[in-house]
């Protein structure tokens, strides 16, 4: 059955298995390979994408109940929210970098509804996203950052 | 922070021109572990540095990046000597080839080993550039000078900038010695600066081992046997796949026999046209397995082997005076048992690996540590010459020591050998924790006497755990390695004038292999809450008693010999000790509900001291602050020394509190982050971290600061009230 579904401002009409996950047809039909896969369960956060403004994981949402919606990966976000952006760069935040598009799109989510959020609050937002480098200090300092230069 | 960035342009489209200036230097460098490091201990040429006429300077790092920050310590380095602009410099990925020396990137000695060999390429460059704008003056070249990326002649205030001398240059000889910089004159070297990934990875531009995609790629989605040493006998493929066109078929693969090395393991493998399809098939695969002498292995029964192994004498690495008679006689003594579990690296990218095999010579694009042991790894498991071998690390999502073993390229290199297309062989979380090369389960018994003064007058010390190198060298080879004692143990800076240190072997039904600080993860915390607890009874402060078992001592000799300039030194231990207990305000009154706990460690020639918080009040003793001291002697940036400290602290919480593998009937118990619990953002406290300013020669960053974390919390929870926890996890 073919599904359309709008992904970073374009449509998208695809011919795919409705149970496959968001994710990988993201990264193996669309070529959108910023998005990770780190658990395939929900369990990481690697795979973060938004729907319709919403962090969500996409290793658990299939691409029937994301038909229709309006999906945005990290490929997006640096015309989003470009200040976010920099200030990873600027923080010096990533490591090994592969969880950091996940943290990234639920940082963005995150601060789209919360303009100044204090730690506790980055601490709930940001608890479905693991880093094994550990890179939440900085996580936290680069929102931070970046509320306060939207104040 | 605000630190220059450099920008990345190695995605972009350049080429270094035939006339390019390209400089060749030496490295020689030594193995990770001198027993079974294969690759290229060897002196060879190597080509680190080029200088384009459109005056890019292109730096290529011969090792992997997997978070350190290696591409951009080693641009730092390089660009220093040459007095090359930041802005103008672009880091090429090296694929593995023995001209760039030694590639295995494990051990924290990238920096350590290719210091010196970056600085000449650096500097070799420099002085062709000289040398041909001089020529081109007429002038000698001792008027001229390099720097902001161009050669100035400052008494006739003539300026050629590098890439208008490129071309000039690069004919002329390579000098063997160049002069390099002296240290007041670094402007790169000691700075921080931004990883030059930093922007591809926030827009999601880094290129991982699952990004690449090649022209007629399959993916192949791994079902591992689940015990070591099984292979599958029987696969039947659910009646719907084989109406599915995107599924392409199922391939065993056989465990191999002998030595487990890096060889796969048994195994069956989905090939399809995509990921989804191949994981939708695995999932419905029904196989099965051989028998295997692995399928009683348990870790229960293990770990209680292990605390046998302790209650006898053990192997005797170092032994003076009479500590056994000493302590069997002893009125009193002080006896504790320390015990760790399995860990799995984890690390955020699963194992994945593309081989492209085309008659007799294959491609492979991976996330490898150690591209020249993948080469060789995949001459000796197939028919291929060496140079029909190419393969090329892309960025590795975290590795930890988990991808200096290539076991999952293999898996791609057969499967693309068999199907005659590229392939790509995805793991899932599931085979990554299943086949991990586990980090050893470990028991230590301490036991010492006290004197008068409280400071110990005799002391034994056991540990017991399965040595990597019944894993990836032979399975008779059961005895820890003195490479592994050397970890925290046979150098452990405790030392007595009746003192016995004895290590104990035993063979695991999993593969054991080298994780992030590997041994002094148990070593640190056995000998950290063990001085606690002396500390204690003595009635002691912790700093304290260190400082006073450490008084007169100078040198501590391990079980291997020091390399020159590196000694273990006690008084850099001592240093870093005594700066976090000013850091942490260790003797200040502490908030109410808050305690601390100390350890100090040397490992990977550095010294680590770490003070962590914790929370009283909170049940799981949540840390809220840490204090971390390094001395790596001479750094190159020091944003990344400070990264890899902060990093360190988590990853090592995520031992200390929580994570913990078991097996039962040879098979894992957890099979996803819901059973194997890492740190997460709640847990991540605040972290802060002074680096020593050192002349010393350049030490290990990346591993050193793991070892202090768990002592530093047990010793955080009991003086929080929350008891002697001797056993990891923690909480
Ligand atoms: S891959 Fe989706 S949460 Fe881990
Ligand atoms: S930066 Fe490596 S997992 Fe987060």
């Amino acid at each position: 059955m073919a599904i359309t579904m709008n992904v970073n401002g374009v449509e998208h009409s695809l011919d795919v298995d409705d149970n496959t996950p968001l994710l990988w047809v993201l990264r193996d039909h669309l070529g959108l390979s910023g998005t990770k896969f780190g658990c395939g369960r929900g369990l990481c956060g690697a795979c973060t994408v938004q729907i319709d403004g919403s962090p969500t994981r996409s290793c658990l949402t299939t691409v029937a109940a994301a038909s229709g919606r309006m999906i945005s990966t990290i490929e997006s976000l640096v015309e989003q929210q470009p200040d976010l952006v920099d200030a990873w760069v600027e923080e010096n935040v990533a490591q090994c970098g592969y969880c950091q598009s996940g943290q990234l799109m639920s940082a963005a989510a995150l601060l789209a509804t919360n303009a100044a959020p204090t730690d506790e609050d980055i601490d709930s937002a940001m608890a479905g996203n693991i880093c094994r480098c550990g890179t939440y200090g900085r996580i936290r300092k680069a929102i931070h950052r970046t509320a306060e230069g939207r104040q | 922070m605000n630190t220059p960035q450099l920008r990345n342009l190695s995605r972009r489209n350049f080429l270094v021109s035939s006339s390019a200036l390209v400089v060749g230097s030496y490295a020689y460098t030594t193995g990770f572990n001198p027993a079974f490091a294969n690759t290229t201990r060897t002196l060879s040429p190597s080509v680190y540095v080029a200088v384009g006429s459109d005056g890019i300077v292109t730096v290529t790092c011969h090792r992997s990046e997997m978070g350190q920050g290696i591409k951009t310590a080693v641009a730092q380095v390089v660009c220093d000597e040459l007095e090359a602009d930041w802005e103008q410099v672009v880091v090429a990925q090296a694929e593995g080839d023995a001209k760039y020396g030694d590639q295995n990137t494990d051990g924290s000695r990238s920096i350590k080993n290719f210091f010196v060999p970056l600085r000449n390429a650096g500097a070799a460059a420099r002085e062709m550039l000289i040398q041909a704008a001089a020529e081109s003056w007429g002038v000698a070249a001792s008027e001229c000078e390099a720097h902001d990326h161009a050669v100035h002649h400052k008494a006739s205030s003539r300026s050629a900038s590098f890439g208008e001398l490129a071309d000039a240059a690069s004919v002329l000889d390579v000098p063997e010695t160049p002069t390099l910089k002296s240290r007041e004159n670094w402007n790169h070297i000691g700075k921080s600066r931004v990883h030059v990934d930093a922007k591809d990875v926030a827009t999601g531009n880094a290129t991982y081992g699952a990004d690449v995609t090649l022209p007629n790629m399959a993916v192949a989605i791994m079902v591992h046997a689940p015990v070591l040493g099984s292979s599958p006998i029987d696969v039947k493929v659910p009646e719907s796949a084989k109406n599915d066109l995107r599924f392409i078929g199922v391939e065993t693969i056989n465990a191999t026999p002998g030595p487990i090395g890096f060889n796969p393991v048994g195994s069956v493998a989905v090939i399809a046209e995509d990921t989804y399809t191949g994981i939708k098939i695995a999932d419905e695969l029904e196989i099965s397995w051989s028998d295997s002498p692995n399928q009683s292995f348990d870790s229960e029964v293990f770990q209680e082997k292990l605390r046998e192994a302790v209650e006898q004498p053990g192997q005797v690495w170092h032994a003076v005076g009479d500590a056994n008679s000493m302590l069997d006689g002893a009125e009193e003594t002080i006896e504790a048992v320390y015990e760790t579990p399995f860990l799995s690296h984890a690390p955020m990218e699963p194992p994945s690996a593309i081989a492209k095999v085309v008659e007799d010579s294959v491609e492979v694009l991976a996330p490898v540590q150690d591209p020249q042991t993948t080469r060789n790894t995949i001459v000796g498991a197939q028919s291929f010459a060496l140079e029909n071998v190419k393969v090329t690390p892309t960025l590795l999502g975290g590795a930890f020591g988990r991808k200096s073993k290539p076991d999952f390229v293999l898996e791609a290199v057969e499967l693309s050998k068999r199907l005659k297309r590229p392939v790509r062989v995805q793991w899932r979380r599931e085979n990554d924790l299943q086949y991990d090369y586990f980090h050893a389960p470990s028991v230590q018994r301490y036991e010492a006497s006290l004197g008068e003064n409280g400071m110990p007058i005799a002391w034994r010390q056991r540990t017991a755990f399965p040595s990597i190198m019944s894993t990836v060298a032979a399975p008779n080879m059961v005895e820890p390695a003195n490479w592994e004692l050397d970890m925290g143990f046979t150098n452990t800076p405790y030392r007595c004038d009746n003192q016995s240190i004895e290590a104990a072997g035993l063979k695991a039904g999993v593969r054991i292999g080298w994780l992030r600080s590997v041994c002094n993860i148990f070593h640190a915390f056995g000998a950290n809450v063990f001085i606690d607890e002396l500390a204690e009874q003595a009635g002691m402060d912790p700093i304290d008693y260190r400082l006073a078992m450490w008084d007169g001592m100078d040198v501590i000799q391990g079980a291997l010999p020091s390399e020159p300039g590196h000694e273990f030194k006690i008084e850099r231990l001592r240093n870093v000790l005594q700066k976090v207990r000013v850091n942490s305000g260790w003797d200040q009154k502490i908030a109410d509900g808050r305690a601390l706990g100390v350890a100090v460690h040397h490992s990977f020639l550095s010294y680590v001291a770490t003070v962590l918080e914790v929370d009283a009040s909170d049940p799981n003793y949540r840390v809220t602050n840490a204090h971390v001291v390094l001395d790596c002697g001479t750094y190159v940036n020091a944003d990344t020394c400070v990264a890899q400290m902060e990093g360190a602290v988590v990853f090592g919480l995520s031992g200390a509190q929580r994570a913990k593998l078991t097996f039962k009937d040879g098979a894992i118990q957890q099979n996803n982050f819901d059973g194997y619990l890492i740190a997460r953002m709640p847990d991540g406290p605040s972290i802060s971290v002074e680096l020593v300013d050192s002349d010393h020669l350049p030490a290990g960053v990346g591993e050193p600061g793991v070892p202090p974390v768990a002592p530093a919390l047990s010793n955080a929870i009991y003086r929080a009230g929350g008891g002697r926890r001797r056993s990891l996890p923690l909480v």
